[in-house]
């Protein structure tokens, strides 16, 4: 053994040296030529039984089984080969430029990721809108990626489809048909200069050529009043904040009349009294149905429709009566009506200088009245600014009705649709449908087909506006940029590349690398004539999105003629139904109709969605229960609605309707942009097209009301009413008929057995609202609540106050303010949460089995005279309770809470059981009802949104519009707001990059950058001197269902009205 | 075992039976060929079932939306159903625990089939927790099983997952305690049957010889037994109402659930056991004994539960008054007035009006009534549970989030498909062991056989 100490050994046999061992060892080392092996007969034998075989033959097959059912996914990533400087995978880069949609124009950021733009943010350089958003803005980034917009030029068949062709073969026609002279540009409101230069050199290389600009909602007649009295047709810049009293004669202007996000920020400025300063302005609005603006005023004065006119023309005697003047003859409203604007004159008049009317009425005379009024108030240069105009709108009906017998008398040889619609925006649709079938030559451009594309010869798509370069000018002098955020995802030309290469412009260089960019490079060089230093300025303008430039413009002469009022007001029917057809503030008149966004966004006042419906006023009799109009939709709580004949003049339409508190009695309400029929997957089938009712007045403006309206019973029922609120009131009041006493309506029909609809005891600590006279008293109310709320909650034998500094005291402890004075409903807010968080769109049947998706809702409460009420919208997404209730009651530890006071969702862990939901106290948690994502693990369960061939969301186009922060949920998990979570962490990853701490404005939820009145503020409650906690120490602040004990992050604010009750007398 | 008994007891088996007669007459359905109503009866059952496995395999496929619960309200069906079945196997563990402990001799003729009827309504219920989840593939979640993922527990403060234990334990529990009871049965069985029948029997009767040792466990064992299951009667009922008592919903939040839920638990249970045993006595021809006073015995407690679940619903009612909390208050009168108003009618009358019918002792032995009276106590049970569960979550705090639900075909298909289960499971067990507990029923003969006990008249 001594002398193999240092040798290795294989065991004892080794060590010890015995034969066979050593023998057997070789054996089994031994290298013997394969051919040697292959002699010998045993090598090959195989010595398996039939035992042996069947184990083998299991084995194999179950493993080929498993290893067949293991789905190795296919992963697609390519890597830069150069990789662009300003990509940094993970980080966001924001673009300024500007949504611009015909007159709609918001300047916006835009978030892209990875080179996608996925998000757009307001830009708060702007001096229009100073940051804000609107729905269609927050939605516009969807559009790009849109399974049905043009991919490619076409030409139309006989039967409406598009055939592929190129660009040469079109532009070859194209040149041939415009030399023959004739030529019609039918556009949009062009706010573009560079546009304007595109036109201006296609006139220059075919005189022949007019350009007929109309607007989907047409405003024509404040464009021709303005023209009577300054001599020029321009809309003027409105200063709502300056005004202290607002008489609005049914202009929605803080949802789509004109700039409805620059006017909505103007408007709350003045809108948010504190206990100490209790200044805030009063705001009428003369209406008949519950619009966007009038849900938010103080006042609603009733009129129908057809009397807009003569209520118009009684503010205005009214007020000349005050200066001294004489009143004009016309149509006069006396009663109730008469009486509230004979009261409104008094305010308007007190507040001289300080006060603004305003009217959507598109009746020449009737505009020309509202500039009278005005002048009268001496607003004009004070509320009303006719130095920075508005170039907002800018259509002319007359021009277009012009148009249409132009081509029916053969005038017209080829006409160029610039994103205009108006066979489906305008009546006579079919005369002008006629009359472009005796021009020979028509071409499209437009990013969709649409019912007008579809009638032309030719298409020649255009970008998406994130693919494009642009300017605008929406304002006078104040310009503002469009840059491109993607390269173009299909193959379309800009609309100017287009014109200019028809008019073989020198301007335009096809072989540049950026044709458009040069153009509109060399445009502004030429316009700011900097010489040397342009590139630097160029840089600082796209940077910024915004530029302005001062213009010393002279102010016009005031000159109202009489002459051209009287006898020109539209006359009110004497009785009978009236109907209001007015613009949706999501999909307008059609053109945002294939937004699923926006089809999913419910409506302000109706809370419906996916097409619309005709609003029918609410009746009560004192009894126990509401009705409505023909004792329609008695079963709306169960989502059930009506179906009922809607004749006006010689059309009947079948529509849905839905009750509507402060729809005035004997008038409807339907909105226009739905019934779409040439339109892409997700627009078709919803609503009703209510043109064809629209009619034309003496002056060619389009008129948007109708009188002889007949409602039938009910013909038909809609099983899936797509509400997502069905209780409407927290204490409405109404006039008792017996005893002559105001009682509590909502508490008065829940006394109904099986009383559905209403009814409800509404001391709720849900919202609050109160008149300013009223506040000392409200204070003293909402204080002893609270303090009672306190009080119960210090029963406890876990006192918060403890826990909350062992928790959160030495990092963030997240929480939020909400303003429901600054809160309008606008619905900006839903759209950019759904478009942030990636939540997805379900579709008209899944919204009305309640089972939408939204994060962040606005729920809408009716209060005061039930005929005649105030709203309050409650923006309300997860409170983030400290004490919450949905955490202790999942089985799983799905939901949990962090060390920052979120409450956060492990979706991953989630099973389902839809306890926490059950336990919210504010039902914010959304559940995963079907295969919504198309990311389940069963293929083919996807839900159709609106029968489209291919699930929406299921293609890859229009997944790249997602947000790849946020994780995209699966079928059976619970989801809901996490206070943008990725943002937070975005924000304290920023401070602590600067070595600082962090701050309020650091961290921003989608929401919050959303909202164009800053109703919304997010932030760290720890952080004591930040806007957050500057803002929560309002005294109007309160929590919602304080006394439940949940600790809830958010705080609202009190809504308060000004409503003057001597306008209800 | 031979002690005084009352001159007033009723017999508990009639027709003058002896040892071999009562062995004859209970093995009897388990020999011979099964009739043709018991044929038309399984073929159905098993059909039904197939629909719910449908229903079921469609709503895993698709997901709950295929139901019309929503973002409101959570739970609907589901749960009612699940609380209902869960319910309805209280008599069974009553039956079978307490009873003993009470030492209640009338409780042999009806506990076998109690029993197993507790098992299969746990089955029934037991299913609902399980596909009511989104995504039934990870409901292994609930479990404390040992992991890697930290470890991970469940959330031990959720009373979901108090269900999970409690359901489990009185399942366990339930089959031991019927199995258990059924070992000298079957053995009694096997001692009669010939073959392949005879090996299965012997094998499942675990040897069982009918020694005095034997005897004599067995008895240790029920006693064990009944003492283990007893607070489980108590538990189960009280654990499945702090899924609605621990939370802050207005109509859920009520401390006097568990008691509540208990009575209704044994009230619904007891009718079922009836509505079964009535079918059963007639078919099986079990006359002689599941008699009229088990019947009447059987409807006492009925009454009882019953009046105790009539006070609880006027005491939810006071409260709620009394509070001064608007939530509260509207919660209640939303359910006597809202919009399922009906539902609450329903509950009312079945489970407060009906019940008190059996003061009348006409009413109370009368079988033809007592079937009636035991479906209406299962319908109004049924509502209570619908009662409490959508109705209060349909019209909660927040007036904007206020919803209706009605239940799609496929909910109903799988709350019917669960009836198939339990019939099935039901109409199985009748086949494969007596459906009364041979063994104990001959333990008592000598005191409550007809012809022991003297006639009535004459002790009088």
């Amino acid at each position: 053994m001594k002398d193999k100490k240092n040798q290795f050994w294989l065991g004892t046999d080794d060590l010890n040296r015995i034969p066979e061992f050593i023998e057997e060892a070789a054996a089994e080392r031994r290298d013997e030529p394969l051919a040697n092996l292959a002699e010998d007969e045993k090598t090959f034998q195989v010595q398996a039984s039939r035992r042996d075989f069947l184990k083998f033959l299991g084995f194999s097959l179950g493993a080929a089984t498993v290893a067949a059912g293991c789905d190795i996914p296919v992963k697609k990533a390519m890597p830069y080969v150069v990789r662009p400087d300003s990509i940094v995978p993970g980080v966001a880069t924001y673009y300024a430029s500007s949504f611009v949609h015909g007159g709609d124009y918001c300047p916006i950021l835009v978030k892209t990721r990875e080179g996608r733009p996925i998000k757009i943010e307001g830009n708060t350089l702007s001096p229009v809108t100073g940051g804000g958003t609107s729905a269609r803005a927050q939605a516009f980034v969807l559009d790009l990626y849109d399974t049905s917009r043009l991919q490619a030029p076409g030409k139309l068949t006989a039967d409406g489809k598009v055939e592929k062709t190129d660009w040469a073969t079109l532009d070859r026609d194209a040149k041939a048909a415009f030399a023959t002279g004739g030529v019609r540009i039918l556009t949009n409101t062009v706010m573009s200069p560079a546009t304007k230069a595109a036109i201006a050199e296609f006139k220059a290389k075919y005189p022949d050529t007019r350009v007929v600009t109309i607007d989907p909602v047409s405003s024509s007649a404040m464009l021709l009043a303005n023209e009577a009295t300054f001599g020029s047709r321009f809309i003027p810049g409105y200063r709502f904040d300056k005004a202290h009293a607002i008489v609005s004669f049914g202009a929605d202007f803080l949802g789509t009349w004109i700039s409805p996000v620059e006017f909505a920020a103007q408007y709350v400025k003045n809108r948010k009294p504190t206990e100490k300063n209790r200044h805030m302005s009063w705001h009428a609005q003369v209406e008949s149905r519950m619009s966007l603006t009038g849900s938010n005023a103080d006042n609603r004065i009733m009129v129908k429709p057809s009397e807009q006119g003569a209520a118009i023309l009684t503010l205005y005697n009214a007020i000349a009566l005050r200066a001294g003047q004489s009143g004009l003859p016309g149509p006069t409203l006396k009663g109730k009506a008469g009486k509230a604007l004979n009261k409104a004159a008094d305010r308007l008049w007190n507040n001289r200088g300080q006060s603004l009317v305003v009217s959507g009425s598109n009746n020449t005379a009737e505009q020309i009245l509202i500039n009278g009024i005005n002048q009268l108030l001496g607003n004009y240069g004070h509320t009303i600014d006719l130095t920075v105009t508005s170039n907002q709108r800018q259509g002319i009906d007359k021009d277009y009705y012009q148009l249409i017998d132009d081509m029916k008398a053969g005038r017209v040889n080829a006409l160029i649709v610039m994103d205009a619609n108006p066979a489906f925006t305008r009546p006579r649709a079919k005369a002008f449908l006629d009359g472009m079938k005796k021009v020979k030559f028509k071409v499209a451009l437009g990013t969709h087909l649409n019912e007008t594309a579809a009638a032309c010869d030719y298409v020649a798509p255009v970008h998406h506006g994130l693919e494009s370069w642009g300017d605008v000018e929406p304002k006078r002098g104040q310009y503002s940029f469009i840059q491109p955020t993607i390269a173009p995802l299909f193959d379309t030309r800009q609309r100017e590349v287009s014109l200019l290469t028809w008019a073989d412009s020198p301007k335009l260089n096809p072989n540049a690398e950026q044709p458009m960019l040069e153009f509109l490079k060399n445009e502004w060089k030429a316009r700011l004539n900097l010489n040397g230093n342009f590139q630097k300025q160029w840089d600082k303008m796209l940077h910024d999105g915004v530029y302005t430039v001062r213009y010393d413009a002279k102010i016009p002469d005031f000159n109202f003629d009489p002459a051209l009022v009287i006898g020109k007001i539209s006359k009110p029917a004497s009785d009978g139904m009236e109907i209001d057809f007015y613009e949706d503030f999501r999909v307008g008149a059609g053109q945002y109709a294939n937004n699923p966004w926006l089809l999913e966004l419910p409506d302000a006042t109706t809370r419906t969605v996916w097409g619309n419906y005709l609003q029918i006023p609410i009746e009560w009799n004192g009894g126990n229960s509401f009705s409505a109009l023909n004792g329609l939709n008695p079963e709306e709580f169960k989502g059930w609605a009506d179906i009922v004949e809607l004749t006006v003049g010689d059309r009947t339409e079948r529509v849905t309707v839905i009750r509507q508190f402060g729809q005035m009695k004997d008038t409807v309400a339907l909105s226009m942009g739905y019934g779409r029929r040439v339109i892409g997957e997700a627009g078709k089938n919803t609503g009703v097209d209510v043109v064809p009712w629209l009619w034309v007045d003496r002056d060619g403006n389009t008129q948007y009301y109708a009188t002889g309206v007949k409602v039938s019973g009910k013909v038909d029922e809609e099983k899936y009413l797509p509400s997502v609120q069905y209780h409407h009131s927290l204490g409405v009041t109404g006039t008792d008929p017996k005893t002559g006493k105001k009682i509590n309506v909502d508490e008065k029909t829940l006394m109904l057995l099986g009383a559905g609809m209403q009814g409800g005891l509404t001391d709720r600590s849900v919202m609050y609202q109160t008149n300013v006279k009223d506040l000392d008293e409200f204070l003293e109310h909402l204080h002893e609540k609270r303090k009672e709320a306190e009080e119960l909650n210090a029963n406890t034998l876990y006192p918060y106050e403890k826990y909350k500094k062992e928790q959160y005291e030495e990092g963030h402890h997240w929480g939020m303010h909400i303003d429901l004075n600054a809160c309008i409903g606008c619905g900006a807010c839903a759209v950019a949460c759904m478009a942030e968080n990636n939540v997805p769109v379900v579709g008209k049947r899944e919204v009305a089995r309640h089972h939408e998706m939204t994060w962040l809702r606005i729920d809408r409460y009716f209060y005061g005279d039930y005929e005649n009420p105030n709203v309050v919208y409650q923006p309300m997404m997860c409170q983030h309770c400290d004490n919450a209730p949905c955490e202790n009651v999942c089985p799983a530890n799905a939901t949990n809470h962090s060390s920052e006071g979120l409450n956060q969702m492990a979706y991953n862990r989630c099973v389902g059981t839809r306890y926490c939901a059950n336990n919210c106290p504010y039902k914010v948690r959304r559940f995963n009802w079907l295969d919504y994502t198309t990311a389940d693990i069963f293929k083919e369960n996807q839900v159709y949104v609106n029968k489209e061939d291919l699930a929406y969301g299921a293609d890859n186009l229009t997944r790249m519009v997602l947000n790849p922060d946020v994780t995209v949920r699966a079928r059976g998990v619970i989801e809901k707001c996490s206070f943008c979570v990725q943002r937070l962490q975005e924000g304290k990853l920023l401070a602590k990059k600067e070595g600082r701490k962090l701050l309020d404005s650091d961290v921003k939820s989608a929401c919050q950058t959303a909202c164009p009145t800053e109703a919304i503020v997010i932030g760290d409650l720890n952080n004591k001197d930040g806007d957050l906690n500057r803002r929560r120490r309002d005294s109007l602040n309160f929590i919602a269902l304080e006394e439940v004990n949940v600790r809830s992050s958010v705080m609202y604010k009190t809504r308060v009205n000004h409503r003057d009750e001597a306008l209800d007398a | 075992m031979s002690s005084h008994v009352s001159a007033i007891r009723e017999p508990l088996v009639y027709g003058h039976k002896d040892y071999h007669q009562i062995t004859e007459d209970l093995v009897a359905p388990t020999e011979r060929t099964p009739s043709k109503s018991w044929v038309l009866a399984f073929i159905i059952s098993v059909a039904v079932l197939a629909f719910g496995v449908y229903t079921v395999t469609y709503t895993i496929y698709w997901g709950i939306g295929t139901w019309n619960l929503n973002r409101t309200i959570g739970w609907g069906w589901d749960i009612t159903n699940f609380v209902w079945w869960i319910g309805i196997g209280h008599a069974g563990t009553l039956i079978s625990a307490i009873l003993l402990l009470f030492r209640q001799r009338w409780r042999t003729g009806v506990n076998r089939a109690a029993e197993a009827m507790t098992i299969f309504a746990v089955m029934c219920a037991g299913l609902f927790p399980l596909i009511h989840v989104g995504r039934a593939w990870v409901v292994f979640f609930f479990f404390p099983y040992p992991n890697t993922r930290g470890p991970l527990w469940p959330n031990f403060v959720s009373p979901l997952l108090w269900d999970v234990f409690a359901i489990s334990t009185y399942f366990t529990i339930s089959v031991l305690f019927w199995y258990s009871g059924l070992v000298p049965d079957l053995a009694t069985v096997r001692d009669r049957a010939k073959g392949l029948r005879k090996k299965m029997y012997s094998l499942f009767s675990f040897g069982w010889k009918g020694s005095a040792k034997n005897w004599q466990r067995f008895e240790s064992l029920s006693l064990v037994l009944a003492g283990l299951a007893t607070p489980l009667v108590l538990s189960v009922h009280t654990i499945v109402s702090f899924d609605f008592a621990t939370s802050v919903i207005p109509g859920w939040h009520t401390t006097i659930f568990p008691p509540y839920f208990v009575a209704g638990a044994v009230f619904s249970g007891f009718a079922m056991v009836l509505t079964l045993m009535l079918i059963a006595r007639k078919l099986l021809n079990l006359r002689d004994y599941i008699t009229v006073s088990h019947i009447e015995s059987m409807n006492k407690i009925i009454l009882v539960t019953g009046t105790i679940v009539g006070v609880a619903y006027i005491t939810e009612l006071f409260i709620a008054w009394y509070s001064g909390y608007v939530y509260e208050q509207f919660a209640f009168l939303n359910r006597a007035k809202g919009i399922y108003y009906w539902s609450y009618v329903g509950m009312m009358f079945n489970n407060v009006v009906v019940p008190q019918l059996f003061w009348f002792k006409k009413i109370r032995t009368s079988v033809f009534w007592t079937f009636l009276l035991s479906i209406a106590v299962n319908i109004g049970m049924w509502f209570e549970r619908f009662v409490i569960i959508p109705t209060s979550i349909a019209r909660d705090y927040l007036p904007s989030s206020w919803s209706y639900y009605i239940p799609t075909w496929v909910e109903v298909g799988i709350f019917i498909g669960t009836m198939g289960l339990f019939f099935t499971l039901f109409l199985a067990f009748t086949r494969l062991a007596p459906v009364v507990a041979i063994a104990e029923v001959k333990s008592i003969l000598k005191e409550y056989g007809d012809q022991y006990l003297p006639k009535k008249q004459e002790n009088i």
